[in-house]
């Protein structure tokens, strides 16, 4: 195998990093419909080790997916105060694509679907980007499809969904499949997880846990997005925060997460940071 | 109504220096003028050309084109590793010594208008009447009448051998050239056709060229039009297919030049079972640029069936226009139609005018219509950058993909090599990161 390779398949190998990710104090906004501002991260704080997962947890309209959309730069949400440092780089001051360069992946929740851009080719434009910012050559076309057939196998999708149009008339598990697939291409250092879990079943919930837990490593750190507790049966996480109103109210060991899924979140409700 | 005159002397020139041999088309001419005299250039109080202002030519002297020197090199235009019977034109003038018709088998006739002036097949085709007022240029395009070409192909021929009319102009400007191009294509036979225009440099020139296409019973036509003319020129065109029983036609488009670009295209789906497919692509990227789709589908004969499907992507100050029509005649029953436009706009000052149209007298058809203009999908750009995709990558993509499916059937790989050519100029290469 090419020296590129080794250690990883993407052959992109990043800096050791003492922290992954600080969020201190971060406040962001949007416009509803009437152009009113309405706050939704108030205060956020979190910090992050290489090699932990942490779960995110917590009520409907309680900004989870929000703080994913910021971290990984969506448009239209304003930055009203904070500061975000990941891998040693301030993170609101990259472009989405820089900060995919620099190792961060989001999951989506809603994958969009792009009529007319192969999947293939998407995930080849996507790998080949990020190695030419890291300042790597292009993959072959061999050695690309060999990991990618390795890599799709591990999703669960069979390899006829590489010819099609990204995420077009995909059911919403395979969307989520191929999510992971993305992820698992793209070797990131930090993965965002944003409901990775919803519409799927018992199985693909199963195949998506085990592609999430293969690049579980000591240097590769995850956060996971959940309404539920079902997928931390298989996601083990390191911590788990509960989010209310736009900031962590409690965290904890993973046995909170039973706990919540006992009682529910009535009982934090009420509750500030500590 | 007023009605705006051509100056006097694109005619005067263009019978000096036409100046027919045969008596009939010097008559045909003469009267095609008059008609057009009459009839005026057309503008914008009428319906068909609302959006779409002519009157300007009013105030251009062009002149006939005069005939280049064949020094052209035209190896880039040809089709990239695949046999090919090429005619070329230069400035609408036909240049026996750049094409190339070795393979053209003897049973099939294909030679310049000029050439064909003779046969009394032509003679009929071209005497007959076109509507002046709906179609004023293809008046015009009789009354100066340059040059073109004349395809016969026999019945049961299938030639597999892609046909390709180019048309090049270049190296001057302010003339005009008016084109006929004649493709007959008999009972059960089969062709591949390209029809490209390209202006070399960014000369102000005026093309107006006719295709009447004559699909006989059973007949396959896969037709191409490319229109990369210079952005500062002037194309008008008129396409008349007429199709009779079980022919099939595919036109597929591909729009890029010319400041002004005007496309009448007419179906006669004149017998049971006879079937068009038109598929067409724009992009319109300068602060001038206009092109407008007029295309009018007569559904005479029950079992007939049309497909229209047009895209473009819009910037700067562009404008485009798309006016579909259908018509479904009393006794057409159970024919099928389906027409869209899709548009993309990339600038807020970029405007698109759509209508598909329909006119039913059957009461057993299926027809279905539907027209979009929209802005890019900022979810989709942003999926693409947070996979690593810079912005501007990013979006020729999504141009790209956009504007992709107007190779759907282009079955030739020669000639979709064309079409992609074009796309890779406008949006970029497909391959670039790959």
């Amino acid at each position: 195998m090419d020296s590129r390779l080794r250690g990883n398949d993407s052959g992109v190998v990043f800096k050791r990093v003492k922290i992954m990710l600080t969020i201190k104090n971060l406040h962001a906004e949007i416009q509803d419909e009437k152009q009113n501002a309405k706050k939704i991260l108030r205060g956020f704080n979190l910090t992050i080790n290489p090699g932990e997962v942490h779960a995110i947890m917590g009520p409907n309209g309680s900004g989870k997916s929000t703080l994913a959309n910021v971290l990984a730069g969506r448009e239209g949400y304003e930055i009203t105060a904070g500061d975000v440092q990941f891998a040693d780089k301030d993170l609101l001051s990259l472009s989405p694509e820089e900060r995919a360069a620099h190792g961060l992946f989001l999951a989506f929740q809603y994958p969009v679907e792009i009529p007319g851009v192969n999947n293939m080719y998407f995930l080849k434009a996507a790998l080949n980007s990020i190695r030419k910012t890291r300042g790597l050559n292009p993959l072959d076309a061999m050695e690309f499809i060999q990991t990618i057939k390795t890599k799709i196998k591990e999703v669960g999708l069979d390899e006829a969904f590489l010819n099609r149009a990204v995420n077009e008339g995909f059911s919403g598990g395979e969307k989520k499949r191929n999510e992971i697939l993305q992820m698992l291409m793209l070797e990131p250092r930090l993965a965002i997880l944003d409901e990775t879990d919803s519409g799927l079943d018992i199985d693909a919930l199963q195949t998506v846990a085990k592609g999430v837990n293969s690049l579980r490593s000591k240097d590769r750190s995850m956060i996971v997005v959940t309404h539920y507790q079902r997928l931390l049966d298989y996601i083990v996480p390191d911590v788990v925060h509960v989010m209310v109103a736009g900031q962590i109210i409690k965290s904890g060991g993973k046995e909170l997460a039973l706990e919540l899924e006992a009682k529910g979140y009535g009982w934090l409700e009420g509750q500030t940071a500590l | 109504m007023s009605i705006v005159e051509p100056t006097s002397t694109w005619f005067e020139q263009g019978f000096a220096e036409q100046n027919a041999k045969q008596d009939w088309l010097r008559a045909l001419q003469n009267n095609a003028a008059e008609v057009f005299s009459q009839r005026g250039l057309p503008s914008r109080r009428e319906e068909a050309w609302k959006y779409t202002d002519t009157t300007f030519l009013a105030q251009k002297n062009y002149k006939m084109s005069a005939v280049m020197p064949a020094n052209n090199p035209i190896a880039e235009y040809q089709l990239q590793q695949a046999d090919c019977i090429m005619m070329v034109f230069i400035n609408g003038h036909y240049m026996e010594s750049l094409s190339q018709i070795d393979l053209l088998p003897n049973s099939v006739t294909l030679c310049s208008l000029k050439d064909a002036l003779d046969s009394s097949e032509l003679k009929a085709i071209l005497s007959q009447t076109v509507d002046a007022q709906r179609y004023p240029f293809a008046v015009l395009n009789t009354a100066l009448l340059q040059d073109g070409l004349f395809l016969s192909i026999p019945k049961n021929t299938v030639l597999k051998t892609p046909i390709h009319f180019l048309y090049l102009n270049t190296e001057t400007s302010g003339f005009a050239a008016h084109s006929r191009n004649i493709i007959k294509i008999d009972e059960q036979s089969q062709v591949t056709i390209l029809e490209e225009h390209v202006g070399q440099q960014a000369d102000d020139y005026f093309t107006n060229v006719q295709t009447d296409i004559y699909a006989g019973r059973g007949a396959q036509v896969d037709y191409h039009k490319i229109q990369n003319e210079s952005k500062s020129a002037v194309h008008i065109a008129q396409t008349f297919i007429y199709q009779q029983q079980d022919s099939q036609v595919n036109l597929t488009s591909l729009s890029d030049g010319a400041r002004l670009a005007r496309d009448d295209i007419y179906l006669r789906l004149s017998e049971q079972g006879a079937s068009v497919s038109l598929k067409g692509f724009y992009a319109l990227n300068q602060d001038d640029q206009h092109c407008d789709y007029h295309i009018h589908a007569d559904h005479l004969a029950a079992y007939t069936m049309s497909e229209m499907h047009y895209k473009g992507i819009l910037d700067k100050k562009s404008q485009a226009v798309f006016n579909g029509k259908v018509y479904v005649a009393a006794d057409a029953q159970k024919i099928q139609s389906n027409q869209s436009n899709h548009n993309l706009l990339l600038s807020t000052q970029a405007q698109v005018a759509t209508k598909p149209e329909l006119e039913i007298y059957a009461d057993d058809v299926k027809c279905a219509h539907g027209a979009t203009v929209g802005q890019l999908d900022k979810d989709a750009l942003f999926y693409l950058q947070s996979r690593g995709i810079d912005e501007k990558t990013a979006l020729q993509i999504l141009n790209r993909a956009f504007a992709a499916d107007v190779l759907d059937k282009v079955k030739h790989p020669a000639i979709a090599r064309q079409f992609q050519r074009l796309l890779t100029q406008e949006f970029g290469d497909e391959n670039e990161f790959c």
